[in-house]
């Protein structure tokens, strides 16, 4: 029987890399168990940059290689760190990655840095990050946790895609900086670019969210 | 041998290292680029306060050539002016509620009328401190004079709507910490012009 996974770091993996937990643990991350809609992890950010769709996306993918690349590395080093400064040295790991994330967005997307102000060195203090290699990264092998970080990471990104996009399109009828509901007939809601209306967009998709799915505790009743 | 004390001070040393390493490399990597980067930013805002017609698009090599053909640069006392056909502009910068603000006020060569007001690195709070640096807030400035009907230099930053004097700009709701700020770090340079320029034309 061919079988590389058992070449592979943290030989755990079994058939299809992952022990075939690779498809549950990408569905957990961006929708059973999704990071802002169900866990309500990481809001914060959330709600700061949501205000166009365009901040979002880029947002959506600082989280996912962020939280992919820590948990990778905090799972490779998962049993040669001593648990007496895991936390201190995961929170060293999740800063390196920003700020490389930080860097790159200065160099070569100047003005998506310039208008995301302090929320990408922010990711550092993002509970989800944190909550992933804790949680996950610390008990289970390296391409798992990658896999489980990008799907995080995705959940996270969707999240702030969705609310990006009904912020910018009620707030002032654009898609992505082009004007897509005329200026002669629509006015935008300004409420919907300033901070309420980050809370209103959230609050809609969590109760969608759990209109489609209810939550667990409810269906055991 | 994991659980020592000696192990945790070894791996947190060998960890601080490598990420140390880690960083500045991609921090020397990047230099050149983000240097590049905040330097065409400075020269875009000058061209753009002062009026200079040029396209948003421009490479940062033809921002430079058209920078260095229109703007001329001097120094009166402790004041740096970029000036642009009889216009001049004077940069500001201090700091706002979240960090620091630095932005270029424009003048006519009247030097009592404003032409423009930008603000090129600030990091408030997006979509209302922020809002600063949005067009619908930098514009309320131009044609407005430094001066109040009283005579007195120094312009204000009113609550939303209840600008009425020529010396007067809606503030921002919401934002009022960040308004505040901005109104005092213009009018110290305000007051830096009017000491240059306007007193020893009276």
């Amino acid at each position: 029987m061919f079988n590389s996974a058992t070449t592979l770091p943290g030989g755990a993996c079994g058939p299809g890399l992952c022990g075939g937990r690779c498809k549950q643990t990408l569905k957990d991350g961006m929708w059973a168990n999704n990071p802002i809609s169900i866990q309500i992890l990481g809001i914060c950010s959330a709600l700061a940059v949501t205000n166009k769709l365009e901040n979002s996306l880029v947002m959506g993918a600082a989280l996912i290689f962020v939280c992919a690349m820590s948990n990778l590395l905090v799972s490779l080093l998962r049993n040669a760190t001593p648990r007496r400064v895991r936390m201190i040295a995961e929170v060293a790991m999740i800063a390196t990655f920003v700020i490389i994330f930080d860097q790159f967005l200065k160099a070569y997307y100047w003005d998506m840095s310039r208008s995301l102000g302090p929320y990408v060195p922010l990711i550092i203090t993002n509970c989800i990050v944190l909550g992933r290699a804790e949680a996950f990264a610390l008990q289970n092998p390296p391409i798992l946790s990658i896999v489980d970080g990008a799907a995080n990471g995705l959940g996270y990104a969707a999240v702030l895609a969705i609310i990006g996009f009904f912020r910018e399109l009620i707030g002032s009828g654009e898609v992505l900086g082009r004007t897509v509901l005329a200026d002669n007939w629509y006015t935008g809601n300004q409420v919907m670019i300033m901070a309420p209306g980050a809370f209103l967009a959230l609050g809609f998709l969590i109760a969608f969210a759990n209109f489609i799915k209810p939550p667990q505790t409810e269906k055991t009743k | 041998m994991k659980g020592s004390s000696i192990y945790t001070i070894v791996y947190s040393a060998v960890l601080g290292i490598v990420c140390a390493l880690l960083l500045t490399g991609v921090s020397t990597l990047t230099e050149p680029y983000r240097k590049a980067n905040a330097a065409a930013e400075k020269m875009r805002n000058i061209l753009h306060v002062l009026g200079v017609p040029f396209s948003a698009k421009e490479s940062a090599e033809e921002l430079i050539r058209i920078y260095e053909k229109s703007i001329s640069e001097e120094q009166y006392g402790a004041l740096r002016v970029y000036v642009y056909d009889g216009a001049i502009a004077v940069p500001f910068s201090d700091l706002g509620r979240c960090g620091l603000i630095k932005g270029f006020l424009a003048l006519e060569s009247d030097k009592r009328t404003i032409r423009g007001v930008t603000f090129y690195e600030q990091e408030e709070t997006p979509g209302l401190g922020g809002e600063i640096g949005a067009k619908w807030f930098t514009d309320q400035f131009k044609a407005k004079t430094i001066f109040g009907p009283d005579g007195q230099p120094g312009i204000r930053i009113v609550r939303g709507g209840g600008a009425s004097e020529t010396n007067e700009v809606d503030g921002i709701t919401g934002a009022t910490m960040t308004c505040n700020k901005v109104q005092a770090m213009l009018n110290g340079a305000i007051e830096e012009i009017v000491e240059e320029f306007t007193e020893n034309v009276q």
